[in-house]
């Protein structure tokens, strides 16, 4: 008896100090700002108790930036996995092993430099005095390139590429290479092998890269600020500017509870679609 | 196909190589080139605003990988051991704190801090002259929260697939649980730890957006970036930048070598020193 | 210091020579004899020495918070090296982030710059303390330009000294664009000619303010009516802008922009870097403003704020800030010891005739919930 009780102790003990943080740093602020979202903005703003749905009913006021920030990055997710896609490939399949981590590495490294650099850095690319200024020379005009959306997109890709690559890479090294060869035995063309047993199977580094991208770039305020410059406007902007501009502390947390609501519908959804319900589980733990 | 990983290399790369180029820049101005010269690199590392920024951003992210490494360890053993409502809650919060995005993280972290120190404050100064402020320990805290989900995520992965007759050999042998533990599950789960603890430091130090909330008066590197940025950069910054990118290459490239040497060491077959009759 | 150099009479005359700015501070400071003795302790404050008991109570760090670009990083060094205090300076972009982060609370911050136009809203939120005079005995009421004093002096008891004025206008690099002569020239520019080229801020006193100034209303204007016209124009202009940034010194040097909304500081600096970078004010008005020192409530490192404060304010370090941020002082003992040229400088020291057109920022402006959302709207627009 006093085993099962020392076992149960010793569970207890493991969960507590996550359990401590989940209450404190997560439950406790999600439900405060649930409770803000229903007050109303003070008089030199901040937070003043109330009950109200006015702030869910302004919501459409920044409708601009929840289609921006839902068309976006999407988008943006795409494209990056579309170009990490081939890389993960190349890396996992067609590089000697004694290589293929050091250039991993390598694709990876870039994160290790600051995030906030490496888009000032393409402010300037992207500046007149950069690819416009390029293309002007050799006679396109006045292509403005930042503060567009497409700056955003460059920007998005450039900056969570070196996310997307490493669960799709590990995704495929677990890939049984007989399989593969197994497929063309059996008289499979090599872009037939691909389709239905090489994509099917790299999918859940996919699902695990994607989600992490999406999440990240769903909650972006540095990659519009900077690439953006206010013209291109997110739901990180949005609520920035909502806490430190207008300082309305309720329609913020309003927001803030809306943002959240639709990142758990999109990732659902997309879970169910790409993956088909029993994989959920899978992308996770990849 | 090797081409194409080719002009991604560049792709990724020319951008830092314009960073790492202009820290050598002898202007002011980040973008036009003046001359070469390390001056900025002097200035740099004499900055006292910018010294004390890197240590902050250091020392959180020191904290936050050890503490996110144990609690998301501790966290991925626990849960194997519990079933039914217990493991649900804990599954839903651990997936939510991933979730959630970071701005949403920070500001209601915020809200939160701020709410309970304006409570429990005026109790704390009436009664000891003390009042709890926003510092490093809440930015630890705060990355510690999304860190272990991503640590605990991690190892949890390794754990279900790891191969349980190891562990049954170990007690049918009467290894002590803390034995089994320390011998046979601890190194196979080692691989996920690391991963997880450098993650964490990964996260932890380039963070901007939580730390921007609760950071309260403390200036971690990406936040002084930030403000410096705002302003127009000068090369200074990039001399920070390149300086932070390239240790960081040295240590993996040395953490890197040393774990092939070791796996060589450990993979040498047993017969190689029996010579042949 | 011994008295056979100089008779008492004589001190007072060379005094009031380099007061009426007849001599040079050198002159001065060589025939008193002064001067010896300021290089005897080069190191040391003038000013600080009086208080050297007060100076020795100080210890830790003080966290000073204030704007980009607008310190003179020789004047914190040299208030370390004097106090053995680390300074730790934290930017901020603009005053509803920094009266967002008050209100937040527990900043940490022991000394900040606010606007003229936030000090009464601070005070009225219990932000800030009012301040202790005798720890600042390098300011002098007497001596401070009477158009600056009012903001921080609220029913009798000073809340925050002026550290320096400006005004808000707009750069323009000649090189590729006309100036504009009035604001309504600058919408009328940024939606025509300089298409994609123009920048306005990321703030709503001076951007609201510039688009009602365009109509011809008042740049405080709450009232709905006139702010919503405003709103309009900015919409209507929104596609043909660069950018809504503050932080517009980048973009202007790269040539991405042609035209944007500026401070006087700011456009003292790109002058002073790009002789064709002119500022300009509108001839039918804008923004004067004055930047101040004040403590918040609840300073972790009171006593090193002050010091900090009073350090500042010493004529000839506040003047080492001048020339180095290109904002103008309000203190005459500073001017006279600002060089000539700057003084002349119209950036720094307008005509009479643009000044009189200009209004102070009010705070009801600040902190007008119909502005803030109008921002917002034509930011997420």
């Amino acid at each position: 008896m006093t085993d099962a009780r020392h076992s149960r102790s010793l569970t207890a003990a493991l969960l507590a100090p996550a359990g401590v943080f989940l209450f404190f740093l997560l439950v406790l602020p999600l439900a405060v700002m649930v409770i803000y979202s229903f007050g109303l903005r003070a008089p030199e703003g901040g937070y003043q108790a109330a009950f109200t749905f006015d702030n869910y009913l302004n919501l459409p006021a920044r409708s601009k930036a929840f289609t921006n920030t839902l068309l976006l990055a999407p988008l943006a997710t795409l494209l990056t996995v579309l170009l990490a896609y081939p890389m993960a490939y190349f890396l996992a399949v067609r590089t000697s092993s004694r290589w293929r981590n050091t250039l991993l590495v390598m694709v990876m490294a870039p994160f290790w430099t600051s995030q906030l650099l490496r888009y000032y850095a393409w402010m300037m690319i992207l500046g007149s005095k950069g690819i416009p200024g390029w293309l002007a020379w050799i006679g396109i005009g006045d292509v403005q390139l930042l503060n567009t959306p497409y700056a955003i997109l460059i920007g998005g890709v450039y900056g969570y590429l070196p996310l997307m690559v490493p669960p799709i890479f590990v995704s495929l090294e677990k890939l049984d290479k007989r399989l593969l060869e197994a497929s063309a035995d059996l008289g499979a063309r090599p872009l037939a092998t691909f389709m239905q047993v090489t994509l099917p199977l790299s999918l859940p580094g996919v699902a695990t890269g994607s989600m992490l991208v999406f999440i990240l770039l769903m909650g972006d305020y540095i990659l519009p600020q900077f690439l953006g410059g206010g013209k291109v406007y997110f739901i990180g902007n949005a609520l920035v500017d909502l806490f430190l501009q207008s300082r309305n502390w309720p329609f913020g947390a309003a927001v803030s509870v809306a943002l959240v609501f639709i990142m758990f519908i999109t990732m659902y959804l997309y879970m169910r679609f790409v993956l088909g319900r029993g994989d959920q589980r899978r992308a996770v733990m990849v | 196909m090797r081409i194409y990983a080719v002009l991604i290399y560049i792709f990724l790369y020319f951008p830092i190589m314009l960073i790492v180029g202009f820290s050598f820049n002898a202007g002011r101005y980040a973008m036009s080139w003046q001359g070469f010269s390390l001056a900025w690199y002097g200035k740099a590392f004499s900055n006292p605003l910018i010294l004390q920024a890197l240590g902050t951003s250091l020392l959180i992210a020191f904290t936050t990988a050890n503490l996110s490494a144990i609690i998301g360890t501790m966290t991925a053993l626990g849960l194997e051991r519990v079933r039914g409502r217990t493991r649900q809650i804990y599954d839903a919060l651990l997936y939510i704190a991933i979730m959630v995005p970071g701005i949403v993280i920070g500001i209601s972290t915020l809200i939160a801090f701020v709410t309970l120190f304006g409570m429990v404050n005026p109790i704390l100064q009436s009664a000891w002259n003390i009042k709890i402020e926003m510092g490093v320990w809440t930015v630890i805290a705060a990355h510690v929260l999304f860190n272990l989900a991503v640590v605990c995520f991690l190892v949890r992965a390794r754990l279900t697939g790891m191969d349980r007759s190891l562990v049954e050999a170990s007690e049918d042998l009467y290894a002590s649980p803390w034995g089994t533990f320390r011998q046979v599950v601890l190194p196979l789960l080692m691989p996920s730890i690391l991963a997880g603890l450098l993650l964490s430091f990964t996260f932890s130090f380039e963070d901007f957006i939580i730390t921007f909330f609760v950071a309260g008066p403390n200036v971690t590197l990406p936040i002084y970036v930030f403000s410096s940025i705002r302003r127009g950069v000068t090369p200074e910054i990039n001399a920070v930048g390149t300086v932070v990118l390239m240790t960081s290459l040295i240590l993996l490239f040395a953490a890197q070598f040393i774990l092939q040497r070791s796996i060589k060491q450990t993979t040498r077959s047993p017969l190689e020193n029996v010579k042949p009759l | 210091m011994s008295n056979d150099h100089i008779k008492p009479q004589k001190f007072l005359d060379e005094l009031r020579r380099l007061q009426n700015g007849s001599v040079t501070r050198r002159h001065f400071l060589g025939v008193t004899g002064l001067g010896l003795a300021t290089a005897v302790m080069s190191s040391a404050v003038p000013g600080l020495r009086p208080r050297k008991a007060f100076a020795e109570g100080l210890s830790g760090t003080v966290n000073f918070t204030t704007w980009p670009n607008y310190f003179a990083q020789e004047n914190i060094d040299n208030f370390t090296k004097n106090t053995g205090v680390k300074v730790n300076v934290t930017i901020f972009g603009s005053n509803e982030e920094m009266l967002a982060k008050l209100q937040a609370g527990s900043t940490g911050w022991d000394l900040f710059v606010p606007t003229n136009y936030t000090i009464s809203t601070y005070k009225k939120l219990d932000l800030i303390e009012p301040l202790d005079l005798k720890l600042v005995p390098n300011y002098d009421k007497a001596a401070q330009d009477p158009r600056f004093t009012g903001p921080g002096t609220i029913d009798g008891v000073t809340y925050a000294i002026v550290k320096d004025w400006g005004t808000t206008g707009y750069v323009v690099d000649t090189r590729k664009a006309k100036i504009p002569e009035t604001w309504k020239g600058f919408f009328d520019a940024a939606n025509g000619p300089l298409s994609g080229k123009v920048l306005v801020h990321d703030y709503q006193l001076t951007t609201i303010g510039g688009a009602l100034k365009a109509l011809g209303y008042s740049f405080n204007s709450i009232d709905p009516k006139e702010n919503a016209e405003a709103e309009k124009l900015l919409l209507a202009t929104k596609p043909h802008l660069f950018g809504i940034n503050s932080d517009y010194q980048p973009s202007m040097r790269n040539g991405d922009a042609l035209m944007s909304m500026c401070w006087t500081n700011d456009g003292a600096q790109l002058h002073r870097d790009i002789p064709e970078m002119e500022y300009r004010l509108g001839k039918d008005g804008g923004e004067i403003w004055a930047d101040h020192y004040a403590i918040p409530k609840g300073a972790p490192n009171r006593a090193a704020g002050y010091a900090l404060m009073d350090y500042l304010l010493t004529p000839e370090v506040n003047a080492k800030e001048v020339i180095s941020n290109g904002a103008p002082s309000s203190d005459t003992r500073v001017n006279k010891l600002v060089p000539k040229e700057m003084l002349e400088n119209p950036i720094l020291y307008p005509a009479a005739e643009y000044l009189s057109k200009l209004e102070f920022g009010a705070a009801e402006t600040l902190t007008s919930p119909i502005r803030a959302e109008i921002m917002a709207r034509f930011k997420a627009a």
